[in-house]
């Protein structure tokens, strides 16, 4: 294929890598403002008591609060899924001899499978509610962002078929393994219903090996382009043949290796040549240099900056390999780096559509997601459980356009003015009886921003707030103050800060 | 499967150039349109029909005893079609579009698909939106072509989606396109708030925070065209004079909105509507007609508005749809996800007729049409004989168009 236009435009940050000591334990200046970057990345963000609880510690406790996980405090129960209907009888019975329907099939089978896409739809408002209400409740905040990044990483999608069941399933494996092994993560992926179903290994078969899954894996999985040829992915496609699933009558599937689909002939794969097995692929791939690298890069894509150098990939790589793939102590060191915690990492990403739900949710206290709010998200551009494509979401700029943007400031206007906000944030409630511009300034853009602000902002903010200067606004007062803030409330989530993770 | 098309591309430009010749050079008119240097006035349309619109039953191949065949039960008859020629038809639904048609102002591409197509509706409409049936490209064609051609950059309309979600087709590194579902609610909740808009305005322009951020500086910018986009459209476009009587439907709406626009000259170069669902796997006669009856009238009402402002001319439409489907009817009287379908080419200085080859229904692809003409040689063709920019930055190289064709 041709190559494409344009040099993709770089979102490094400005500045240079201090490479020496980037990956070792910062010691700096502690306070409300790194806390809550450290919880923005590591978490949603949380609310002003959680960052005045982080910053009352070490920054070596919190990391460790944080990679320790809980299942302290009340989460929302797993969501009930509709079981798929059952066909009824005969129903296809013409369909597979290839015969034309008479109305009274067409319409049974159409009645069918309205009621098939009906269960889908409902079962996927119920999962995404329930992991949203999840991530906004849990006292591990990482491992709920730990299970988005697998998610957005070993991505599945309900596109090729796949049941809500399958893919809750996925989802509680990528939550089991959040900070565990890399390569035992890979190797039950490998062997998991919805990936199996996704990327069409259920129909890899000795006579007909299917290459989807194969390639996926090296090229977006564990190595990236460049490092495996065409010839290791047919020969490693043979190796995972006959690997796919049986289906339980609860809609979920259990894996199985199917012998006698399964090529068991010689196979030469990077380089080694042997009876490969699967279980064998995945072995040889995290053996090489590249798959380090690239979980790498990925890892510091997500929680650090974007294009990160080379050489702090390569230091991150060696960190990954020290650790045999365990990514607890992995997680830990970079979340406690000098690098980390860098001016150049500080509001470096672009929230995410969950990230900015997520965390205004936090802000706020409110527990409950509404169906609308999913079809919000979709306008931000992000479905949970619903990956666009194997590649996951691109992230960073990708995020913001007009279109997105407005749905955010919507979004945010409609959090700040429900009733429900002031029942569940305490730490507006003062300010919503406060006759002082200047005090509600610093406190909405001290919770909300930590202080990420301009003088000339707040400023703005506080002449808004007290009706004063050129606006055409009353005086604050008894009357309006509730009505101001919640607007001054919103004003300060519209700006741009506010969209950086 | 028949690649052949594909090969001579990847092996030998000159083939393909040949071959574009062959499909293209009457499919757009070579008289230059006066008034129009360079193109640079010049609109493209596009209209996504989504969920894969069946071809068959669009452009019926009526004359090929083999469509009855595959058709038992959906097959249109020979005395309903609306006769194009001795072989081919419109879906007797298209009265009004069939019009325009015989007024030589829509061409029809045959078979136009690409290689080793992909079944599933995300996966294909990403690659027609993006032209990258290889890879996972994050920028459409069309987002490729906005930031070539080098617009005015203070100009918010340079494109515009008329969508509920920005489409791939038109993200760009360097132009932020506004989606506009409807005009009503277009804009920030909160500017009808006293004071808010004012104090939005100031937040986002001013950058001089306490921290850095390789993002912070778009992402105020976009803020800032987010609102005043909002702000401005509607009065930009409120002096425009509809001409034109448009179905109340959603399309109806779009392409009424689309009008306004084109005719209020935002400078506005490229424009997306969207229609459907087109995904008939169960009695697919009755949905498959309503929505081609309803592009049908609006589609007329559009070029009737168009030409009562003098318009007609600078628009040129292409549909596109992500998959055809397959040859067979399946036993619910649908059809299911197939490959190769007809793309049609409307208004815009358009010598109207049938392009490309039709797919052989003798020789299918596994169940499915095999296509006859890449979708990125109908790319390249509205890129350089339409929009006037070189397409194989924008869609690869290979499918460049002979020059003899539209000025």
């Amino acid at each position: 294929m041709a190559a494409q236009t344009n040099a993709p435009i770089s979102y490094r940050p400005a500045g240079t890598l201090d490479a020496s000591g980037a990956l070792a334990p910062y010691a700096g200046p502690w306070n409300r403002r790194l806390a809550a970057h450290l919880l923005r990345r590591a978490g949603f963000g949380g609310s002003p008591a959680d960052v005045d609880r982080f910053a009352a510690m070490s920054p070596r406790d919190a990391v460790d609060s944080l990679v320790r996980f809980s299942d302290a405090g009340p989460l929302p129960a797993r969501p009930a899924l509709e079981d798929p209907p059952v066909p009824p009888r005969g129903l296809y019975r013409g369909f597979l001899a290839g015969m034309a329907a008479d109305d009274a099939t067409a319409e049974a089978r159409k009645a069918f499978q309205m009621q098939r896409n009906q269960n889908r739809r409902r079962n996927l408002i119920s999962m995404q509610t329930w992991w949203l209400q999840r991530m906004i409740a849990s006292q591990s905040p990482l491992q709920e962002k730990m299970t988005l990044f697998w998610h957005g990483h070993f991505t599945s999608s309900p596109e090729k078929g796949t049941s809500a069941q399958e893919l809750l399933m996925q989802n509680q494996l990528f939550r089991e393994y959040a900070l565990g092994n890399v390569r035992d993560l890979t190797l039950h992926v490998s062997q998991d219903p919805a990936m199996l179903r996704y990327l069409d290994n259920n129909v890899n078969a000795k006579a007909h090996p299917n290459e989807n899954y194969a390639r996926e894996l090296m090229e977006l999985f564990t190595l990236g382009i460049g490092n495996y040829t065409e010839q290791d992915i047919r020969e490693s496609a043979r190796a995972f043949t006959g690997w796919t699933f049986r289906l339980s009558p609860d809609g979920t599937g259990n894996f199985i290796d199917n012998k006698a689909q399964h090529d068991d002939g010689t196979k030469t794969f990077l380089g080694q040549t042997g009876n490969f097995s699967g279980t064998d692929i995945v072995n040889i791939i995290f053996r090489q240099p590249a798959s380090s690298r690239w979980f790498a890069k990925k890892l510091l894509a997500f929680f650090v900056y974007m294009d990160p150098e080379p050489q702090l990939i390569d230091q991150v790589a060696a960190l990954i390999r020290k650790n045999d793939f365990e990514m607890k102590p992995v997680m830990a060191t970079l979340l406690h780096s000098n690098v980390f915690f860098s001016e150049r990492a500080y509001r470096a990403l672009v929230k995410s559509p969950v990230e900015f739900v997520v965390g205004t949710h936090q802000l706020f206290g409110i527990n409950e997601v509404a169906p609308v709010e999913l079809a919000t998200m979709r306008q931000m551009g992000q479905m949970l459980f619903y990956p666009p494509n194997v590649k996951g979401w691109d992230g960073g700029v990708a995020w913001v356009n007009s279109q997105t943007i407005l749905t955010r400031e919507n979004f945010a206007n409609g959090v700040a003015k429900s009733p429900k906000m002031m029942d569940a944030a305490a730490w507006i409630v003062p300010a919503m009886r406060s006759m002082d511009p200047r005090g509600v300034a610093k406190t909405l853009t001290e919770a909300m921003l930590q202080g990420d602000v301009s003088p000339a902002s707040v400023a703005q903010l506080v002449t808004y707030l007290g009706g004063s200067g050129q606006t055409e606004l009353a005086q604050l007062s008894m009357e309006n103050v509730d009505e101001r803030v919640r607007n001054a409330a919103y004003l300060t989530m519209a700006m741009p800060a506010y969209q950086l993770a | 499967m028949k690649r052949t098309g594909f090969l001579l591309g990847a092996l030998s430009g000159l083939a393909v150039v040949a071959n574009n010749d062959t499909i293209f050079s009457q499919a757009l008119a070579q008289t230059a349109l006066p008034g129009l240097p360079g193109g640079s006035d010049r609109i493209l349309v596009v209209i996504n029909f989504q969920g894969g619109n069946d071809g068959l039953n669009t452009v019926v191949p009526f004359g090929m005893s083999d469509y009855y065949r595959y058709r038992p039960s959906l097959g249109i008859a020979q005395n309903e079609v609306l006769r194009i020629d001795d072989t081919f038809g419109l879906n007797p639904v298209l009265a009004p579009f069939k019009k325009m048609y015989d007024g030589g102002n829509v061409a029809i591409v045959h078979g136009v698909g690409y290689p080793d197509p992909d079944h599933s509706h995300f996966r294909s409409t990403e690659i027609w939106q993006t032209a990258q049936p290889k890879s996972y490209e994050s920028t459409g064609w069309l987002g490729r072509y906005l930031d070539d051609a080098g617009l005015p950059k203070a100009n918010l309309f340079n494109a515009v989606a008329i969508s509920n979600v920005l489409p791939e087709l038109l993200i760009s590194k360097s132009t932020d396109v506004p989606a506009i579902d409807a005009l009503a609610s277009y804009g920030l909740r909160s500017d009808k708030t006293k004071g808010n808009s004012e104090a939005f305005h100031e937040f986002v322009r001013d950058t001089t925070v306490p921290f850095r951020s390789p993002f912070l500086a778009q992402v105020a910018e976009i803020e800032d065209h987010a609102q005043r986009g909002a702000q401005e459209l509607p009065k930009l476009i409120a002096g425009y004079q509809q001409q034109a009587t448009y179905p109340a439907t959603p399309l109806g709406r779009s392409l009424a909105l689309a009008a306004q626009i084109v005719g209020s000259k935002l400078g506005t170069r490229v424009l997306y509507v969207q229609h459907g669902s087109f995904d008939t796997h169960v009695t697919q006669k009755q949905t498959q007609n309503r929505l081609l009856a309803d592009f049908a009238n609006a589609i007329a009402a559009f070029y009737q508005d168009l030409a009562a402002h003098g318009n007609d001319k600078r628009v040129l439409t292409m549909t596109f749809s992500e998959f055809g489907r397959r040859a067979a009817e399946n036993a619910s009287r649908g059809t299911d996800h197939g490959e190769a379908a007809p793309v049609f080419m409307i208004g815009g200085g358009v010598k109207g007729g049938l392009y490309g080859r039709h797919p052989d229904l003798g020789q299918l692809n596994a169940g499915n049409l095999a296509f006859t003409t890449d979708f990125r040689s109908v790319y390249a063709t509205v890129l350089e004989r339409w929009l006037g920019r070189p397409s194989a930055a924008i869609v690869g190289g290979g499918y460049t168009p002979l020059p003899t064709l539209l000025a």
